[in-house]
């Protein structure tokens, strides 16, 4: 056994609003700079879609992350010697059209137009060419909301599991569902970016699993663009090193949640560590398709275990960490709940991000003016929120997106989550027979206290019990290797140390 | 050692007196190891690869009575710093420079008691004549050049650091002159004598115990006198410019070929696609 700790997160679906506060607190503390114009560290897509950049799901296409050869976890990408033909025409990335043509707009003109018949406009301007652009064909959010659209949506990856006839229901108008994936780096346990970087120069930090780039070792290769299956690292045109999330690693060290966390509207990402076994690790990016999410729990510990916390006191995981870790809300989502899963664990990165699925809206007609769901009975439980057999999208495209396919795991979480709510609705609306909610819980596998600390957590929790970050003590450990106030001079994000122009 | 108590002398004395034997022997046996202290050893150690005693000329003039035409002080001077005499602008360095072919006396490095002993053996009348070769094989010089054949005493080949037309084109070390222009060029038949003693302080460290046989040292200088810079017909360095030119751009078309695909981009393709799809319905 050999314990680690690492800061985790997990994103409940049911609570994004899609309103990429996340993403606008993002862009304007880390990607305002010139050459990061067109990078979203945290974005926000529209599910059923295609995503930013498009179709990143679409490893045949994106060659990212790990997959299974003869028995051995290999990068997708390459083999080392293909690595090194391919080295100068990596022939994996994205275009910049594939992300998106970033833009702002000519607002000086609303002042300044000529007097005229006509308002004046504000036209967009490229910010790669700076020329007025005509025709904008894609964003970071292109599909915004449009869970039905003939192109983007159609077109995501997860759907190819699905029967045709299941295909065309979802576009049936009273069928048409959407729901919304914030995505930051998933910080993964494996990552293939790390693999892949051929300068080294992309690491995990120790003590709390944050996957960084250093800025001065980077040498724009960008296979790290293409070996991160989440299109979550960024190569900066301006800077010519790739960038990704920091998981806002200067606020983390002063006890803040990062910006993206601290700043959600709906308050649905929660923020704690995990304690987790690394001799695991290969073991666990090996099992097979449908045990990936049931080895990827086994392998987070139980922070309570006597022998979890020697192991870890034994690696210098502090007392104040391992407290943390038993206050973590992550561990309670994931591993006690199972409630949250990892997103795509078919990539076989083992991500360290994970999502509470979204309860998506049953189908329901409005009948002389009720609402009526009597359509959505299923056999053994009551209508409303029980209706998993009929839900609006088909399990399979979530298993598809969190479970590499195993539709039992995505159920498993799913009648969890309706026995919290036929139980709550018991208690507050009262129209539940005790009988109901008994084999409510029963399907979910769960018992009232759980579910009452499930709903605790979910609905009302306070900025303590979401964000519970362990003292990273970086400030004492940054003392080992320079003087902490020479350090403190320094500031933003780039290369601290001016680097020497290449001589050939 | 506590607070207070001043430390004991003793051991001072012992370091006292080691201090004392060793200055004394030293002074007294202050006799350079290894250099010859005979007039005779240190002329032909140093000074027979360009100069003979009533031999004739080699490199440098031929040193028979030149104790009586320069004066005892010039002479001193001249062999202590040969470098910094002729830098100094002395005439009669600056004639010698020009009538043996441009080449400079090289320092020696001699210190005082032998530029002495020097003097008086010059002074003695005592003659030594070049030293006559074998006849030396071009072929098998090369292959000491360049180390394929071992030098009988042990000696470094001249390759690992010297370089000289005829051995290849990647030639051989830099940290010595390129011998193509600095061999036979420089010292003509001098160059023979030179090898069987190099004067120079670097080639003399190397080669003061390992010295060449008479038969290597022909070798070499056989080897060393045909060796030239390799002429190249003028047509060809057109050639070689047409040769890259197209070969480059046959490269470029192969990796044109090769992943030419790699900026197509997958929105555009798939909107495509699609588009095309519903249209076919």
């Amino acid at each position: 056994m050999d314990i680690r700790s690492h800061v985790s997160m997990v994103f409940h679906l049911d609570k994004c609003i899609g309103c990429h506060t996340c993403s606008i607190a993002c862009k304007n503390i880390w990607t305002d700079r010139k050459g990061t114009e067109y990078m979203w560290w945290n974005n926000v897509e529209t599910k059923p879609g295609t995503g930013y950049p498009t179709l990143w799901e679409d490893q045949e296409k994106y060659k990212g992350g790990w997959e299974k050869k003869n028995g051995d976890l290999k990068l997708k990408l390459h083999s080392r010697l293909k690595g090194l033909g391919n080295i100068f025409y990596n022939p994996f990335l994205p275009t910049l059209d594939d992300y998106y043509e970033p833009w702002t707009y000519d607002y000086e003109n609303l002042f300044n137009a000529p007097e005229g018949d006509d308002q004046p406009t504000a036209r967009a301007i490229s910010m790669v060419t700076g020329k007025p652009m005509d025709n904008i064909e894609a964003g970071p959010n292109w599909d915004d909301d449009l869970g039905g659209s003939p192109i983007y949506a159609r077109n995501d990856v997860n759907l190819d599991g699905l029967t045709d006839d299941e295909r065309e229901q979802l576009n049936e108008l009273e069928r048409v569902v959407f729901f919304y994936l914030p995505r930051i780096c998933n910080h993964c346990l494996n990552p293939g970016c790390v693999a892949a970087c051929p300068a080294g120069a992309i690491y995990k930090r120790g003590e709390d699993g944050i996957v960084l780039i250093a800025q001065d070792k980077c040498r724009a290769w960008r296979m790290c663009i293409s070996g991160c299956p989440y299109k979550k690292t960024y190569y900066n045109w301006a800077s010519g090193k790739s960038e990704k999330c920091i998981l806002c690693y200067p606020r983390l060290e002063s006890g803040q949640p990062p910006a993206c966390f601290h700043s959600c509207v709906g308050r649905i990402r929660y923020l704690g560590v995990l304690l987790y076994d690394a001799d695991q690790i290969e073991k666990c990016a090996s099992v097979p398709d449908e045990e990936l999410v049931a080895a990827q729990r086994n392998m987070i510990q139980d922070p309570f275990d006597p022998e979890v916390i020697k192991s870890a006191k034994a690696n210098g995981i502090s007392d104040a960490t391992i407290a943390s870790a038993q206050n973590s809300p992550v561990y309670k989502f994931v591993k006690k709940w199972g409630l949250a899963l990892p997103l795509h664990p078919d990539f076989r990165t083992l991500p360290m991000l994970y999502y509470v699925p979204p309860m998506l809206p049953v189908l329901a007609k409005t009948k002389d003016g009720n609402y009526d769901v009597s359509d959505a009975e299923s056999e053994n439980l009551p209508a409303l929120l029980s209706s998993l057999e009929r839900a609006r999208m088909p399990i399979k495209y979530m298993a598809s997106m969190f479970s590499a396919g195993n539709v039992k795991v995505v159920e498993d979480v799913y009648r969890k989550l309706i026995a919290v709510r036929i139980f709550k609705r018991a208690q507050t609306v009262k129209d539940y027979q005790q009988a109901e909610v008994d084999a409510a819980l029963e399907a979910g596998n769960t018992t009232a206290d759980e579910v009452e600390s499930i709903f605790r957590l979910t609905a009302l929790p306070t900025y303590e019990e979401r964000f519970v970050v362990p003292p990273l003590a970086r400030e004492v450990a940054v003392e080992a290797w320079e003087k902490p106030l020479d350090r403190k001079r320094e500031a933003g994000f780039g290369v601290r140390n001016k680097i020497a122009k290449r001589k050939f | 050692m506590t607070k207070g108590e001043r430390p004991s002398t003793i051991w001072f004395v012992p370091l006292l007196v080691f201090a004392l034997v060793t200055t004394v022997t030293g002074v007294t046996f202050a006799q350079p190891l290894g250099q010859a202290s005979d007039g005779e050893a240190l002329f032909k150690e140093k000074c027979v690869a360009c100069h003979t005693i009533g031999g004739g000329k080699l490199v440098g003039p031929d040193l028979a009575g030149v104790t009586d035409n320069r004066s005892n002080e010039w002479l001193t001077q001249w062999l202590l710093a040969p470098d910094q005499v002729l830098a100094s602008g002395d005439p009669i360095a600056t004639e010698l420079f020009n009538t043996y072919n441009k080449v400079p006396m090289p320092n020696l490095g001699l210190t005082p008691d032998q530029v002495n002993t020097l003097l008086s053996y010059l002074g003695s009348g005592a003659t030594i004549g070049g030293s006559v070769l074998p006849t030396g094989n071009a072929v098998t010089g090369k292959a000491f050049f360049v180390g394929d054949k071992r030098f009988e005493n042990g000696g470094p080949q001249c390759m690992s650091c010297h370089s000289i037309a005829g051995i290849g084109s990647l030639g051989g070390g830099n940290l010595g002159p390129d011998l193509t222009a600095n061999g036979f060029t420089k010292y003509g038949d001098g160059l023979a004598a030179f090898l069987s003693s190099p004067p120079t302080v670097t080639m003399n460290a190397v080669w003061k115990n390992t010295p060449l046989t008479p038969q290597e040292q022909a070798d070499l200088f056989a080897f060393m006198k045909n060796a030239s810079v390799s002429g190249r017909e003028p047509g060809a360095l057109l050639q070689i410019a047409l040769l890259a030119i197209v070969g480059a751009a046959a490269l470029i078309a192969l990796a044109q070929v090769y992943w030419g695909k790699r900026l197509k981009g997958v929105r555009r393709p798939m909107i495509e696609r699609t588009l095309a799809a519903s249209t076919k319905k």
